[in-house]
């Protein structure tokens, strides 16, 4: 029993890990146009008790993309140089949206792992029930 | 063969202790372990609730308190099963014919 308990917990925990992981890539689409914004990562880690590894998961501290920033040429920008080049995000669309849609499979994975877990101690419990 | 109320007396004291539950049992270990299951499922209880509280005023995210919520259940129906077989058990002992 307390296994299946453990399963709740873990998958809960996995869950939280992907709904700030998806936090963070709304962050990043919302700042796509933002002049000098460095896209945002939170890389998971094993949550670790009293030196020991419980198996669940957690985002680790926020990371900044160090990846070149894009130039982009519009001479009317005012924060155009004198080259007419202006320093916009490093955020690229298309990784944010396979992101996003990584993120949403995990969560609907741990989903699947929770409701089979609370699925078999209901029908665990309902043997003793007869 | 001499049948007399002293003798049924004497015949049903000396069978007492049979139905007396055994000290071993009774005393420390399977009380201590029946008193220290309703103590985890009473903590259970409790943890989900303070979780349920900070769920609804924002503490805490909805995935923790759907996990409380479950879990509680789950805790629950362990609990209320148990009590029906007990009682069951109770009322089977309660029917037999004497």
């Amino acid at each position: 029993m307390s296994d299946l308990f453990n399963i709740l917990s873990l998958s809960s925990s996995a869950m939280a890990a992907q709904a700030d992981r998806l936090r963070h890539v709304s962050e990043n689409i919302a700042n796509a146009d933002t002049p000098g914004y460095q896209r945002k990562t939170a890389p998971f880690e094993q949550v670790v008790e009293q030196g020991q590894k419980t198996g669940a998961v957690q985002s680790g501290p926020v990371e900044l993309d160090q990846t070149p920033v894009r130039k982009v040429f519009d001479p009317g920008h005012p924060m155009a140089g004198e080259d007419g080049y202006y320093d916009s995000s490093n955020v690229d669309i298309m990784v944010e949206l396979a992101d996003a849609r990584e993120a949403q499979r995990s969560y609907e994975a741990n989903l699947k792992m929770f409701d089979q877990a609370r699925q078999m101690s209901t029908s665990l419990l309902e043997l003793l029930r007869r | 063969m001499d049948i007399r109320s002293a003798n049924a007396a004497i015949g049903y004291a000396s069978t007492r202790p049979a139905t007396a539950p055994k000290p071993e049992v009774s005393g420390q270990s399977a009380g201590g372990k029946v008193a220290q299951a309703f103590g985890s499922f009473a903590q259970e209880l409790q943890q989900s609730e303070s979780v349920a509280q900070a769920g609804m005023t924002g503490g805490a995210d909805s995935q923790s308190l759907v996990q409380a919520l479950a879990q509680t259940e789950l805790a629950v129906e362990a609990a209320v099963t148990v009590r029906d077989k007990v009682v069951e058990a109770y009322q089977e002992i309660l029917r037999m014919p004497v």
